[in-house]
């Protein structure tokens, strides 16, 4: 059987071999390491926030010597990041906003620099002939997702007219959250930090093939409650993300 | 100077392989991977913003990626311990030579070189010949004076050696991207903190 | 031997977690396992008193930055242990640790000097300590002093602690040192203790 399947391997097979290959081939780090430091990005916004509106009182010679200080001491000003996601919830909108933002805008960075990268790695399931919008989400959907979460978007639904769904069955970066079936408002409102992230990708990639005019794409993710989990033969529920993507599209 | 780091004997790692040995057959075979490009990316995604939200603020972007790092580094540590089972190290030397043969390895999957011991063997230093955090950056003019981009590093260092009851002051001394020849991380050790060691060890 | 009840204490010696795996045996409220932790706690500091000096003095190096005097050849090395695998009963990976089984190799114990083990006519309770100073306690139905026994104990516990780095530690809500609500910490720990 398979002697006789190799010969009829297809063009495009072998492309994506070869390009698999090539994935494999490339430098690697430990994927506990990445998730670490994507999910300890959200305590750091909190923190991050928390200077910067210190600061606003503390002008002039006050800042100079904290600075000094810093320099002696590191761990001065150190907030285990727990507690940092406690006063997460304790601030004010305007205030989580802000880190909302901040962790958006990584995930924008991010999102630019990563198409590049996946366009320049010759991904024979990318063809640029006519990339339409719809190729665009395929593409967030598949290679995006699997590049930085490592796996695909589950489902993907438009209208055909800007706006699309798109399902993740189970968001990696929550995973290890602990959330109890009965989740409390305080503690969904937890997770949307932890959302920001992919948005910020989302709106990255599509900035960098041609969706860049501001306000062109609105991204919005919410937690859903997973009704696979229970059709599922396995114990271990899993947390389902579905992000809204519009984008303005003038044709 | 940098004596005495291979001389310590490799028989402890829990089974008759070398450090190294066991080290790469973790990484190569119990390691779910992930691109380290796209890890260089995200760090690189992450140091910018800070960046910006500190309007250039050098001193500050550091402290912050020392926190974050320390932060990581706390809970880290029961990962390392947990896939290790590594027992404790009866000297610094050997403490240097798990950082590098093993944490390194495992999480980064670089080794750097152990060297530059001060005369009364309580620091070193680890010679980054090569950084996943910092490939392809190249730091713009006014951050390469102040930024340490990599100060995570320490912070990760500073927190897990601390959960092992190692007080120790970790900090970048040079960085190839500051133009020196060398990525040189200091770990100098203050106190062994005797009295959080878990009875039954002493 | 089956596993009754499953502990972790932590660095202080209190009580952050306790799971009771048999439904209908006999069990202690919560109170007397607060004690019981803070008693354990206590002895294993004890334990360690009490071993013979001889014994001690082995592998005591220029013990200079390190702080284990445990010689390399003093660590009792706990054999693999191959009946519990990382893996659940299809395949699937118990957390982030791959390969059929994460560990094939004997490790060293950390418990140096300190408590094990203690068998009383009803059970055998087994510990195992960590290098950050928690405490993984197992309780088994039945009483035993068998080193196979114990060595199984010491690799679930090892194990337990593998799932604790993952689900526990890796949850970013979890504060340290406090009482464990994880529940995937609970589920996983489930999974391995049925495949016992």
């Amino acid at each position: 059987m398979n002697s006789n399947q190799k010969p009829e391997m297809t063009e495009h097979q072998k492309q994506q071999l070869q390009f698999q290959l090539f994935q494999e081939s490339l430098p690697k780090v430990n994927e506990i390491v990445y998730r670490m430091l994507l999910n300890e990005t959200i305590p750091m916004a909190v923190s991050v926030q928390n200077r910067l509106s210190d600061n606003s009182d503390t002008q002039g010679t006050l800042g100079q010597e904290l600075e000094e200080k810093l320099v002696l001491d590191p761990l001065k000003g150190h907030v285990p990041s727990h507690k940092l996601l406690q006063q997460y919830l304790a601030s004010e909108s305007d205030q989580q906003a802000k880190i909302d933002n901040r962790l958006n805008q990584i995930g924008f960075s991010l999102g630019q620099k990563l198409s590049q990268l996946l366009i320049f790695s010759n991904n024979p399931s990318l063809s640029f002939r006519d990339m339409d919008l719809l190729a665009v989400m395929k593409f967030v959907c598949r290679d995006v997702w699997r590049q930085v979460f490592g796996k695909q978007i589950d489902n993907l639904k438009t209208n055909h007219r800007g706006t699309f769904y798109l399902l993740d069955n189970n968001y990696k970066p929550v995973e290890s959250l602990a959330l109890d079936d009965d989740k409390s408002l305080e503690e969904k409102a937890l997770i949307d930090p932890y959302l920001q992230f992919p948005c910020g990708v989302i709106r990255g990639v599509l900035d960098s093939l041609g969706f860049k005019e501001e306000g062109a794409v609105i991204c919005t993710a919410t937690l859903v409650d997973n009704a696979e989990s229970s059709k599922s033969k396995s114990p271990i529920s899993s947390r389902a993300v579905i992000f809204n993507v519009q984008v303005a599209v003038e044709n | 100077m940098s004596a005495s780091t291979n001389s310590v004997p490799n028989s402890s790692t829990g089974s008759k392989k070398s450090l190294k040995a066991f080290s790469d057959d973790i990484w190569k075979n119990k390691t779910a991977k992930i691109n380290a490009e796209l890890f260089t990316l995200t760090y690189g995604s992450i140091v910018s913003q800070l960046c910006t939200d500190y309007e250039r603020d050098f001193v500050k972007v550091n402290n912050q990626l020392f926190l974050m790092g320390y932060n990581i580094g706390m809970r880290l540590i029961e990962d390392f311990l947990a896939r290790t089972a590594l027992p404790r190290c009866e000297s610094l030397a050997k403490t240097s030579e798990v950082v590098s043969k093993c944490a390194f390895k495992i999480f980064l999957n670089v080794t750097p070189q152990v060297g530059n011991w001060s005369s009364s063997q309580d620091a070193f230093s680890l010679f980054l010949d090569e950084n996943p955090l910092s490939d392809f950056v190249e730091l713009p003019m006014d951050a390469a004076k102040e930024l340490w981009y990599s100060n995570i590093l320490c912070g990760v260092l500073k927190g897990a050696l601390e959960m092992v009851q190692m007080d120790c002051d970790v900090f970048f001394t040079s960085d190839v991207l500051k133009g020196d020849q060398t990525t040189e991380l200091r770990v100098k050790l203050n106190r062994v903190l005797k009295d959080e060691i878990p009875a039954g060890e002493d | 031997m089956a596993i009754q009840t499953i502990l972790v204490i932590n660095k202080s010696g209190g009580l952050v977690y306790q799971r009771d795996f048999v439904p209908n045996a006999p069990r202690l409220s919560s109170n007397e396992y607060l004690i019981l932790a803070g008693t354990l706690q206590g002895i294993v500091a004890i334990a360690s008193q009490i071993t013979p000096k001889s014994l001690q003095l082995d592998g005591k190096s220029s013990a200079r930055g390190g702080s284990e005097p445990m010689g390399n050849n003093s660590a009792p090395l706990v054999p693999y242990m191959g009946t519990l695998g990382a893996t659940t009963a299809n395949g699937a990976p118990l957390g982030s640790f791959l390969g059929p089984d994460y560990f094939n190799d004997a490790f060293a114990s950390w418990n140096g000097r300190g408590l094990k083990h203690v068998t009383t006519d009803q059970n055998s309770l087994f510990v195992y300590h960590t290098l950050t100073g928690i405490k993984f306690v197992a309780v088994s139905t039945q009483p035993t002093t068998n080193a196979m026994a114990v060595a199984v104990a010491e690799n679930l516990l090892r194990k337990t602690y593998c799932l604790y780095a993952d689900y526990v530690m890796k949850n970013p809500f979890y504060e340290p040192e406090m009482p464990i609500k994880c529940e995937l910490f609970d589920q996983h720990l489930g999974t391995l203790v049925k495949q016992l």
